[in-house]
């Protein structure tokens, strides 16, 4: 069996994602501990763990999942951009708390209706805000769309919609001007879910589709 | 006088016929009287009585004959001066007198780590013996052999074969990801077969009981992985570009059906053994998954959510003759034929939860077997007597069997963490 202070997190984890090597110093991986930790404490769910991200802000961001107007949303602001003046105000906000490494693209999750794969309006307007971060910052970067249930449902029929969530979204970032081939999906059904809970509040927060950049 | 004594003993017997010819009994309107099965402690042949093997002997035959509702079994010790296995007739009176129809006998012998056992099954009324069986082995096949015991009585009293000793793979979290275990049916023996430190979904066993199917994500993608039961090693078959899943092997051992998305969505495709040559059968744009064979390899029962929700279809192995089997409630999924070709298990969502249904081949007898808590993943025994599932109810969580009809739902899982998606070895 495992033994939680000899076992080897970063190897576990990225035994997840073989495609990728983590980048992991030492602090991180005692960051990651400490996380996988709380995490198996929690009730044994497989966390999903960002390999390039410090860890506060994702999980801030699963507090307000259907909000259009962004509140924390860490993106690398270039000097010659011109932001709109309300965003500008937030991100000066956020540059000062976000963690600093410039090569980290922050992408939103979208969530979808219960047993949907169709894209709702919120959905869409983060899904123009990530094709933006990809065409201007990330032109020949490949990026990965994972889709997600909740816990109701079959687990194998849930593998399926979860593929069809990330299809949409991809779908919709091509008409956007995305490359197709530089995106890719997986689905991971009701296999690992964003938020531990039994009611319709954790549920909405698992019915996604997440964006990760890949190596 | 002793003639017509046991002229009336007859008469008062219920139909209970020993039938000289095929060496078997007939049970006749099981539903009125079920025979009574006593097992008396096994008796050690060298020195003092190990009562730990005696009580295994016992509790191991007692489960699965009880189980089998053929019989009811109990653990029974008669103080008789004759212990051995050559009973004559007196020694038959005390186990009529306490209401017994049937009764096993076992004495073993274990020297070192051999073991030698022998197993009698008597029929009491008429104080014949009816079947009789001797292994050798070592002490740690004791278990086996009493499984192998039960096989042969549940043979003796009804023609079949027995599935007692066969086995069980599912899903566990104990270790904190889903990983693939096996174990006794009866939940004996419990033993790793994944131990990749991934998300481990759906076995399936070979006809042979030799080798499973089961999808992984330790790709880093859902692949379809091959795994003998005695090699470590998993053999990935299918890694095609996104979804591998729900993998089933055709009753031949010739073919394994599954779920493929690489062609756009999750359709149903066949291929061979070794995973090459994939051959699609569903065309359409809903999702299509979770193919199960009939028994005779004809025909393949799978989920489709063409008409918008999960439901249940049947289509011939070339999927040819599509057709919808589930018409009542509006999410079923995980089906499972019967080996017995009659009956398609499967699960249906409500707003309450899971429960497992059984339903005619021609979509009558819609009958529900589970009314606690959340129940999936039906899969059936080889003899088509039992279903075995995953639970989730206040009695406790984990693999649950039950028979055919619903009745005798007992827990066999045992350990930490949670349980999913059995399959049950034919062999």
């Amino acid at each position: 069996m495992y033994n939680l202070f000899t076992f080897d997190f970063s190897r576990h984890f990225a035994s997840f994602y073989p495609e990728q090597e983590p980048i992991m110093k030492k602090s991180m991986v005692t960051l990651l501990a400490g996380l996988g930790i709380a995490a198996l404490l929690a009730g044994g769910c497989t966390k999903d763990v960002k390999k390039d991200e410090p860890i506060v802000p994702v999980a801030a961001k699963a507090v307000e999942p259907a909000k259009p107007v962004e509140e924390v949303k860490p993106v690398q602001a270039k000097p010659a951009e011109q932001p709109k003046p309300v965003q500008e105000v937030v991100k000066a906000d956020d540059s000062q708390t976000a963690k600093p490494a410039a090569a980290e693209m922050k992408f939103e999750t979208i969530y979808f209706d219960f047993d949907k794969s169709d894209l709702r309006q919120d959905a869409r307007d983060v899904l123009s805000k990530n094709a933006e971060i990809i065409l201007k910052s990330m032109a020949g970067a490949k990026i990965k769309v994972e889709g997600h249930c909740d816990e109701r449902g079959s687990a194998e029929y849930n593998l399926a919609l979860g593929e069809r969530r990330a299809t949409s979204a991809v779908k919709y970032l091509t008409t956007l001007g995305v490359k197709a081939e530089n995106l890719s999906i997986i689905s991971y059904g009701k296999e690992k879910p964003a938020v531990i809970g039994n009611d319709e509040s954790a549920w909405a927060k698992n019915r996604r589709a997440e964006f990760v950049a890949v190596k | 006088m002793k003639i017509l004594f046991l002229l009336a003993l007859l008469l008062v017997v219920p139909s209970v016929v020993l039938s000289a010819q095929s060496g078997y009994i007939e049970v006749n309107a099981p539903a009125n009287h079920q025979m009574k099965l006593a097992i008396d402690s096994a008796h050690s042949l060298d020195g003092p009585a190990n009562s730990e093997s005696a009580k295994l002997v016992s509790d191991v035959i007692a489960f699965d004959m009880n189980m089998s509702g053929v019989v009811t079994a109990e653990n029974r010790s008669q103080q008789t001066v004759n212990m051995g296995l050559s009973l004559v007739d007196a020694d038959f009176v005390p186990w009529l007198n306490a209401g017994f129809d049937l009764l096993v006998r076992s004495e073993y012998s274990l020297k070192g780590e051999q073991l030698a056992v022998e197993f009698r099954l008597f029929d009491v009324v008429n104080r014949k013996l009816i079947t009789a069986k001797r292994y050798l082995g070592a002490a740690k096949d004791l278990r086996r052999f009493s499984h192998l015991f039960a096989d042969e009585i549940l043979r003796a009293l009804t023609g079949e074969k027995g599935v007692f000793n066969t086995r069980i793979a599912y899903v566990s979290t104990q270790t904190g990801n889903k990983e693939i275990y096996v174990m006794d049916w009866d939940g004996h023996n419990p033993l790793p077969l994944t131990r990749n430190g991934s998300i481990n979904l759906n076995p399936d066993f070979s006809p042979d009981g030799r080798e499973i199917i089961f999808t992984s994500y330790k790709r880093g993608n859902p692949d379809l992985f091959r795994r003998s039961l005695s090699n470590t090693a998993e053999v990935a078959l299918s890694t095609r570009k996104g979804l591998n899943i729900t993998g089933s092997w055709s009753p031949d051992g010739n073919r394994i059906a599954l779920a493929l998305s690489k062609d756009g969505d999750a359709e149903i495709y066949i291929m061979n053994r070794d995973g090459s040559h994939p051959a699609r059968l569903t065309i359409n744009p809903s999702l299509e998954l979770y193919p199960a064979w009939s028994p005779d390899g004809k025909q393949i029962a799978f989920v489709s959510d063409r008409l918008g929700k999960p439901q249940i279809f049947l289509m011939n192995a070339d999927g040819g003759n599509v057709r919808r089997l589930t018409t009542s409630g509006n999410y079923n999924v995980n089906p499972r034929w019967s080996p017995k070709g009659d009956k398609i298990a499967y699960s249906r969502m409500t707003s309450g939860g899971f429960n497992i249904f059984t339903i005619a081949m021609d979509g009558s007898s819609d009958t529900q077997l589970t009314t606690d808590g959340n129940n999936e993943n039906p899969s059936w025994s080889a003899d088509g007597r039992f279903i075995c599932f995953s639970s989730k109810r206040s009695s406790g969580d984990g693999v649950y069997v039950m028979r055919a009809d619903g009745t005798a739902q007992t827990k066999v899982s045992s350990g930490k963490g949670r349980f999913f998606q059995p399959a049950w070895s034919a062999q």
